[in-house]
C-alpha cells in the first residue's frame, strides 16, 4: 500500500495495526491494557509512542515487536498477519526483520561488545569473517571502535545502550523497536542515543518505533502516537 | 542445523568460561564427588565379593575341584587321575587331599575342626596357605607327626572365635587328635596360619602320608584341588576333563563360593541399593545445580528469545553446559579413583572378617556410572531450560 506523505514523497505502509486489544487476566480481574488500537506505520518513519504511565505504551510496543500476543486484532506486515505465525516463525521474523533496544540494555554479561553484536548474525548462519567484520563496522558506526572487546560491566550505561543498538542493527532490520532507551541514562548519553537514532533514520531510512515519556524527545521524531488508557488519543508530527 | 549447534556451543562455552568461576569450580567439584561416591561404593562392595572369591580359590578349593562319584567315599587311582588332569593345557597345580573331621584336645580344652591332609609340595601349587604362616613353619613332605593349625584353633592368636579354641597352644606343643574313624594320634604343632578368612582358619593340615596311615588308605583322596592359569574359563576345563573320561564330580570354584553366596549376594544387593539411591541423589543434585543456574539466567534466556534466538538453541546450550559439568566431574572423579583412592587402598586395605578388602574398579561398572551420570545431567540440563523457554518472553525478562 502506498500513501502520500505531507511533503509529497510517497511512503510505503510498513505495518498495519488493526483493532489491537490486549487484556491481562489477573485472577478473576480483566485488565484492559490496549483497546481497539488501529494505525499504520510507514517505512522510514521515526515514531514516538507517548502517554502517561500505564497508558499502554510498552504493551503496544511488545505486541508490535512480537514479544507478547494480543488478545485480539491484527498486525500486518507485507500483507501477512503476524499473529497467525507459530512461535518459531515469530522468532525467525524477530531475528530477520526486527531489532530491539530495551531500557536496561539487555546485553549478555558473559559476552564482549563485539560478541553481543554478532550473536544475532551468528543465529542467521552467516560466515564468521562476515559477521565479525559487519559487527565491527556497526560498533564503529555507533562510536565504540575502542570498546569491541569490553564486556558490559566494563562500559558505561550509554556505551552499553549503544552496543544494544549495534546488536539491533546487525541483521539490517526493517524496524527498530526501542522501549524507553534513554530512561536509565544521563542527559548527555540520552542526547547521544537519540541523535544516533535520528541519524540512522535519516541516513539509512531505518523505521524506528520508540516508547518514551520525555516530552523533549519529540524533537527527534517525525511522528508521535499518543496513548491514553490503552486507546489511541491523537497522532501528530 | 550446524549453525544452530555452533551457536549453542558458543553460548555454552561463553557461559562456562566467562561466567562465575566459583560456581563453575563448585559445580564440577560436586559432580566429581557424586561420581566418586557412585564408583567408590560399588568398588568397595565388588572388592569385598572379590576377596571372598579369592579366599575360596586360594585357601580352600582352587579353581576347579574333583569330588568322589556319588555313593563313593573316596576318589580312587589318584596318581593316574592327576596325570590325566595335568595333560590338559593351562593346569598350573593339582593337590589331592583327604578331608575329615576330628576332635582336637589340649590340656583341658577340646573342640572339633576339619582336618585336611596334603602333599605340601603339591599344595603349594594350588593354595597360598604356605604364604600365610604367622607362627612356626609350613609342613614339609617328610613330616609325619606334625600339624599346622588355622588361626581359630590354637587360641591366643586373635581368632574371631577365641572362646571355642584350644586355649593357647604354642608352636612345639603336642595336641591330641581323635579322627572320625576312632584312631587317635598326637601331633606336634609346627605352625599357625592366618588367611583372614574364618572358613580356612578353622582347618588343620597334616601330611598325606600321616593321614593314609590313620585311614589305612593309599592312592585315594576326598578332594582334588586344581588350579588353572586363567579365571572364568572353568567350564572349558571341565569339558576337557569330561572328554578325558574323568567320572568324578567336577565342580568349579563358584559352586563352593555359593556357601558364602548369601554374604556376597547381600553385598551385591547393598551395592545396588546404594548405587540406585546414589544415582537418584546425583540426578537431583545435578538438577538443582542446573535449575538454579538456569533460573538465575532467566532474564538472559528471555533476551535471547526476544532477539530471535531459537528455543532449541537455548535448550541445547544448557544441555551442553550440563554435559560439560558431568564430563568434567567424571574425568576428575576417575582421576581421584584411579590415582588417589585405588593406590591408597592397595597400601591400606580394609580388614573385614573375609580378609583384606581393596577397591575393585570394574570398567563396565565405571562405564555404567559414567553413562548414568551423563544421562542424569542431560535430563537436568533439559528440564529446567525447557521450563524456562515455556515462559513468555516478557515474564522471562521482567518477571511479570
Amino acid at each position: 500500500m502506498v500513501e502520500e506523505s505531507l511533503i509529497g514523497i510517497e511512503k510505503e505502509t510498513l505495518i498495519k495495526i488493526k483493532k489491537l486489544t490486549r487484556i491481562y487476566i489477573m485472577g478473576e480481574v480483566r485488565v484492559p491494557a490496549l483497546n481497539n488500537v488501529t494505525f499504520d506505520i510507514k517505512r522510514g518513519e521515526f515514531a514516538a509512542i507517548m502517554g502517561k504511565s500505564g497508558s499502554g505504551k510498552s504493551t503496544l510496543l511488545h505486541q508490535l515487536g512480537l514479544l507478547d500476543a494480543p488478545t485480539s486484532g491484527e498486525i500486518i506486515i507485507d500483507g501477512k498477519n503476524l499473529l497467525s505465525l507459530s512461535e518459531s516463525q515469530k522468532a525467525k521474523f524477530r531475528l530477520e526483520r526486527f531489532g530491539y533496544v530495551f531500557q536496561e540494555y539487555a546485553l549478555l554479561p558473559e559476552l564482549t561488545a563485539l560478541e553481543n553484536v554478532y550473536l544475532p548474525a551468528m543465529a542467521l548462519g552467516r560466515r564468521k569473517e562476515e559477521y565479525v567484520k559487519n559487527s565491527t563496522q556497526v560498533l564503529e558506526q555507533v562510536g565504540l571502535r575502542n570498546r569491541l572487546h569490553h564486556r558490559p560491566r566494563e562500559m558505561s550505561g550509554g556505551e552499553q545502550q549503544r552496543v544494544a543498538i549495534a546488536r539491533a542493527l546487525i541483521n539490517k532490520p526493517d524496524i527498530l523497536f526501542a522501549d524507553e532507551p534513554t530512561a536509565n541514562l544521563d542527559s548527555t548519553s540520552s542526547k547521544q542515543i537519540l541523535e544516533l537514532f535520528q541519524q540512522l533514520n535519516i541516513e539509512i531510512g531505518l523505521t524506528i518505533l520508540m516508547v518514551t515519556h520525555e516530552p523533549e524527545d519529540r524533537k527527534y521524531v517525525n511522528r508521535v502516537i499518543w496513548l491514553k488508557d490503552g486507546e489511541l488519543a491523537e497522532q501528530g508530527t | 542445523m550446524l549453525s544452530n549447534l555452533n551457536l549453542s556451543l558458543f553460548l555454552a562455552y561463553k557461559s562456562i568460561t566467562k561466567g562465575n568461576k566459583g560456581t563453575l569450580v563448585l559445580t564440577v567439584c560436586i559432580m566429581s564427588l557424586i561420581f566418586v561416591n557412585l564408583v567408590f561404593t560399588a568398588s568397595i562392595f565388588l572388592g569385598l565379593g572379590n576377596t571372598v572369591n579369592n579366599q575360596v580359590i586360594n585357601t580352600l578349593y582352587g579353581t576347579v575341584a574333583l569330588e568322589p562319584k556319588t555313593d563313593e567315599k573316596y576318589i580312587s587311582d589318584v596318581y593316574s587321575l592327576k596325570q590325566k588332569i595335568n595333560s590338559v593345557p593351562g593346569i598350573t597345580g593339582i593337590s589331592a587331599q583327604y578331608v575329615t573331621g576330628a576332635a582336637f584336645s589340649y590340656k583341658d580344652k577340646s573342640g572339633s575342626w576339619a582336618i585336611r591332609s596334603i602333599n605340601p609340595d603339591d599344595e603349594r601349587t594350588v593354595t597360598t596357605i604356605h604364604n600365610l604362616m604367622i607362627d612356626g613353619e609350613y609342613l614339609s613332605k617328610l613330616d609325619s607327626d606334625e600339624i599346622i593349625l588355622g588361626k581359630e584353633i590354637p587360641g591366643g592368636y586373635g581368632g574371631d572365635l577365641e572362646h571355642l579354641s584350644l586355649g593357647g597352644v604354642k608352636i612345639g606343643d603336642s595336641i591330641n587328635v581323635l579322627f572320625n574313624n576312632g584312631v587317635s594320634r598326637r601331633f606336634r604343632v609346627k605352625g599357625v596360619f592366618d588367611s583372614n578368612f574364618q572358613q580356612s582358619n578353622n582347618i588343620a593340615y597334616i601330611s598325606q602320608k600321616e593321614m593314609e596311615s590313620v585311614l589305612g588308605l593309599s592312592d585315594k583322596a576326598s578332594l582334588i584341588l586344581i588350579k588353572t592359569r586363567d579365571l572364568g574359563n572353568e567350564g572349558s576345563y571341565i569339558k576337557q576333563f569330561l572328554e578325558l573320561g574323568i567320572k568324578e564330580e567336577i565342580k568349579p570354584w563358584t559352586v563352593y563360593a555359593a556357601m558364602v553366596k548369601n554374604i556376597t549376594a547381600s553385598f551385591d544387593m547393598i551395592a545396588l541399593l546404594i548405587a540406585v539411591i546414589g544415582l537418584f541423589v546425583a540426578s537431583v543434585t545435578i538438577f538443582i545445580i542446573i535449575y538454579v543456574n538456569t533460573i538465575s539466567k532467566r532474564r538472559q534466556i528471555g533476551i535471547l528469545r526476544a532477539i530471535g534466538i531459537k528455543e532449541s538453541v537455548i535448550i541445547h546450550s544448557y544441555i551442553l553446559q550440563a554435559m560439560f559439568y558431568a564430563i568434567s566431574g567424571t574425568i576428575i572423579g576417575l582421576f581421584i579413583m584411579f590415582f588417589i583412592l585405588k593406590p591408597w587402598f592397595i597400601t591400606h586395605p580394609l580388614k573385614f572378617p573375609v580378609g583384606f578388602v581393596s577397591l575393585l574398579i570394574v570398567p563396565e561398572k565405571v562405564m555404567v556410572n559414567t553413562i548414568s551420570l551423563i544421562a542424569a545431567a542431560l535430563a537436568a540440563g533439559l528440564i529446567p531450560s525447557w521450563m524456562a523457554v515455556r515462559e513468555t518472553i516478557l515474564e522471562a525478562i521482567w518477571g511479570d
